[in-house]
């Protein structure tokens, strides 16, 4: 069974359709990009995969659970987990301060006033793994606001991963990155993908990362669905070098 | 029974018309710049006793028109000065801004002009009743609604026809991409302030002239204009309207069965307002802030 | 809540021992610099009020500016039954306490929705509902002579009596005592997995809000525990004056609290005591030179927030980082 089943969703803002009649399937541990020029609709349907808006039209199943009318924090609760075009981080904490409020937020433990010691080693523990994971450990008692910005993504999506996802969703993840970030983050997407087997879509502009990590990619083009299929097949589709024309690939 | 409805509803409808124009120069305020102002029964005292300190060379008619314009001037540099600084910040910051301004301008004017009450001459033909029926509708108080439908038809006009009118409600919606598109945020703040404190200065001589002038009626005057904005709805001009008119209706009636809790029902409006519709009868749909 | 090196818990630990050590002693040093014990008793109270509202401002990062609407509850609680009820002192503590936690809890629930400047006016508005109420239903209230007469009770511990209506000193360290009860329970709750999820709703509430927390309902219980710790501030100040007063429930004594905790420093947990401190000697000194102690108050919160927007402590730590 599928993971993710996108229906015919759109949604107008008054008179402006920013998503129009688009359609997805995600299969487990599928690795899927969407890719698709300034202002085509992909951030705006990532919104509404993950509740940020609800859909003007159109159905979501996730694990076949219709879940079109929940909201964000219920989805997250569903299997879902994301990140932003702008990191969202909480600045002003440490790392494992960052780390620790996503792992005791999985754990349901948010409205404990008290924790026991064994709760805590677990927690420490569970913690303690997803720096390693992140490759954080050298920075794990700083502030993330004073980190690198690749540093700073690792930071955000082991805190997606603290939540023990069925469906990580990353926004950009390697916007405003230099080489050497970029490279580090793709390599970090691609050792999740396949040593925890998550199912990742992504939305990207970099075509290096497109084509290393997706296994299948899906193009949208001024809120409409444009192409979808491999790699390959998408590089050779004249319709989609034309939608591109004038960016740079 | 139907006479005394009728006069406190009218009545009501008079008191709610003087809320109005409190309400919608703090509306505009809040809605541009998400600055709560404090300050601005204050400015309603200075603009009242202004007029008091000009009318003996002007008359009642160059006061009312000199005052708003002065108390404007007022609240400009304030904005200038001090305001403009706390924008970019949280809010906190210039509700307690506000919050000290209104302490220093009620003890300032209390310096300058006396802690005891001054009288505030009107034109003896407004005093007098309309006729012997209508013996609680006054001149002045007609005069007063008269007064505040041209200034809220006025601003209403601004705000729909002039250019800086529309920088202003875009504002109101979205300030980031009106700034993106080049205009002056700056100025457009200092301009909308400008205009709430008018507003809160011709307030003020209208206050003056039916109630007297004393340096702590400011305060008194602040709270129902919250309630308005809050029942109104945060966010729309025609919000406060409304909500400035509901309330002040609400007074008049509840005058009519339960004389002293006249006050206390624009709370409980207030209150079943929150409960059933908590953006306000006007309000926008997901106004997070 | 943080998790600092070595060298920081040696040093905060120093810094708690002096801090109580400055509490306990409070009736020897006070008289030597000008104080006096019943000042101390003052500053403890409305110290702890301000950090009940900084529970909610600095550590969930929600502005209530209509707090005194709470601990005004509590004054008038406490009072009532002390006057009408029962010679009590615990139980007009908790009665008070009570009525200000559950009527703010209640009320709270109408507005967290709303974020931002929405709420704070709301807050303020609430805050003029009860101060009209106290104000009109003299009959109950005393109106605007406020409730009285009405005298704390002496305890009735099970080895002495304590007599903290005569004696000031024993009054000072009964409400230390209650003073630490309610600080102790506002740490433990911020070093909770609760307290956590109040900072992160602070760093960053969409954050918080894709990690699965449902934020109103967790700004909801931080508002609702902060209206209690106010509540009970609110009774200790009935105790402090024997009196009750509509002014404790004006929006400028929200405005106080508010001051206070930004005075001394909205990061830091006793921040707020000592903006509390700073506040209220400034006001006494000021209010007793000149007649026109409200223009100075009024620049002082211009100059506050104009200049010193992190506090006291704030400033401090700045110096200490850089």
């Amino acid at each position: 069974m599928s993971l993710l089943q996108v229906k015919g969703v759109s949604k107008h803002f008054g008179n402006l359709v920013a998503v129009n009649n688009i359609s997805m399937t995600v299969e487990p541990g599928e690795l899927r990009a969407i890719i698709g020029p300034n202002g085509a609709g992909k951030t705006t349907f990532f919104n509404l995969i993950t509740g940020f808006f609800l859909p003007s039209a159109g159905r979501i199943i996730f694990d076949g659970r219709d879940i079109t009318d929940l909201l964000p924090a219920r989805r997250v609760w569903a299997g879902m987990a994301r990140t932003f075009q702008v990191t969202e981080i909480f600045p002003e904490l440490t790392v494992r301060e960052n780390l620790r409020i996503a792992v005791e937020a999985a754990a349901g433990l948010r409205l404990r006033a008290w924790l026991s010691q064994v709760d805590d080693q677990k927690i420490r523990a569970r913690i303690s793994e997803l720096i390693g994971m992140g490759g954080l450990s050298a920075k794990a008692d700083r502030q993330v606001g004073e980190l690198s910005h690749g540093d700073q993504r690792a930071n955000e999506i082991m805190m997606a991963l603290a939540l023990k996802p069925r469906l990580l969703l990353l926004d950009e993840p390697t916007a405003g990155m230099g080489d050497q970030e970029t490279y580090e983050i793709t390599h970090l997407i691609r050792r999740l993908h396949k040593d925890s087997k998550l199912t990742i879509v992504l939305i990207e502009h970099d075509m290096r990362v497109v084509f290393h990590l997706a296994d299948r990619i899906m193009v949208l083009d001024q809120g409409k669905f444009l192409a979808e299929g491999t790699p390959q097949e998408i590089a050779a589709n004249e319709a989609v070098q034309t939608a591109y024309l004038g960016q740079a690939a | 029974m139907t006479q005394l409805l009728l006069f406190n509803v009218t009545n009501g409808l008079i008191i709610g018309a003087f809320y109005v124009l409190m309400a919608i120069g703090l509306s505009l305020i809040l809605n541009l710049s998400n600055v709560i102002n404090f300050a601005h029964g204050s400015f309603l005292v200075v603009g009242g006793y202004i007029a008091y300190t000009f009318e003996p060379y002007l008359g009642f008619w160059g006061a009312l028109i000199v005052s708003p314009f002065l108390t404007a001037i007022i609240g400009l540099a304030v904005e200038k000065i001090l305001i403009s600084r706390v924008y970019s910040r949280d809010p906190l910051y210039s509700l307690l801004l506000t919050f000290g301004l209104a302490f220093i301008f009620e003890d300032g004017t209390r310096s300058i002009w006396g802690a005891n009450g001054k009288p505030f001459t009107v034109p003896a033909f407004l005093s007098q009743p309309l006729s012997n029926e209508f013996f609680f509708i006054t001149g002045y108080r007609l005069f007063m609604v008269a007064v505040v439908t041209i200034a809220v038809a006025l601003l209403f006009v601004l705000l729909r026809f002039t250019r800086a009118g529309i920088r202003i409600r875009a504002g109101t919606l979205d300030l980031e991409t009106v700034s993106a598109v080049g205009i002056n945020v700056r100025a457009l703040r200092s301009l909308n302030f400008a205009v709430g404190i008018f507003l809160a200065g011709l307030s003020g001589v209208l206050a003056g002239g039916q109630l007297g002038l004393e340096p702590t009626m400011g305060a008194g005057l602040l709270m129902p204009s919250f309630v308005a904005i809050i029942v109104g709805g945060v966010g729309s001009l025609a919000g406060t309207l409304v909500g400035g008119l509901l309330i002040g209706v609400a007074s008049g009636i509840t005058a009519v069965f339960f004389p002293a809790a006249s006050e206390a029902v624009i709370y409980v409006l207030m209150a079943l307002v929150l409960l059933v519709r908590p953006r306000g009868l006007f309000g926008e749909e997901g106004m997070l802030t | 809540m943080k998790e600092p090196p070595k060298q920081g818990i040696d040093r905060g630990l120093v810094v708690l021992a002096a801090i109580w050590a400055a509490l306990l002693l409070a009736p020897a040093w006070m008289p030597l610099i000008g104080g006096y014990t019943a000042l101390g008793t003052r500053v403890l109270v409305l110290g702890l009020a301000a950090m009940s509202l900084n529970f909610l401002l600095g550590f969930t990062g929600v502005l209530s500016f209509g707090h005194a609407a709470w601990f005004g509850l509590g004054a008038y609680g406490c009072g009532l039954i002390l006057k009408y009820v029962a010679l009590s002192t615990p139980l007009s503590v908790l009665a008070g306490t009570l009525l200000g936690g559950v009527m703010g809890g209640l009320l709270g629930a109408l507005i967290v929705r709303r974020r931002g400047v929405y709420f704070a006016m709301v807050t303020i508005a609430f805050g003029q509902v009860f101060y009209y109420i106290a104000f009109q239903w003299s009959s109950l209230t005393g109106g605007d002579d406020g409730l009285r007469p009405f005298y704390r009770q002496p305890l009735h511990l099970w080895f002495a009596t304590v007599d903290i209506l005569n004696n000031t000193t024993s009054f000072y360290y009964f409400v230390l005592v209650c003073f630490a009860l309610a600080v102790a329970a506002m740490a433990f709750i911020l070093r909770s997995p609760f307290g956590r999820t109040m900072v992160a709703i602070r760093e960053n509430e969409r954050r918080a809000r894709f990690l699965g927390i449902p934020i109103e309902l967790h700004i909801w219980i931080a508002f609702t525990l902060s209206c209690f710790f106010v509540a009970y501030a609110g009774t200790l100040y009935a105790l402090v004056n024997n009196f009750a007063d509509p002014r404790g429930l004006h929006y400028s004594q929200s405005g106080d609290f508010v001051m206070m905790a930004v005075m001394g420093g909205m990061r830091s947990f006793w921040g707020p005591l000592l903006g509390a401190v700073v506040f209220v000697v400034l006001q006494d000194y000021v209010s007793s030179i000149t007649i026109n102690w409200q223009i100075y108050i009024g620049i002082m919160f211009v100059v506050v927030v104009l200049f010193f927007p992190r506090g006291i402590l704030g400033a401090i730590r700045r110096r200490a980082a850089a």
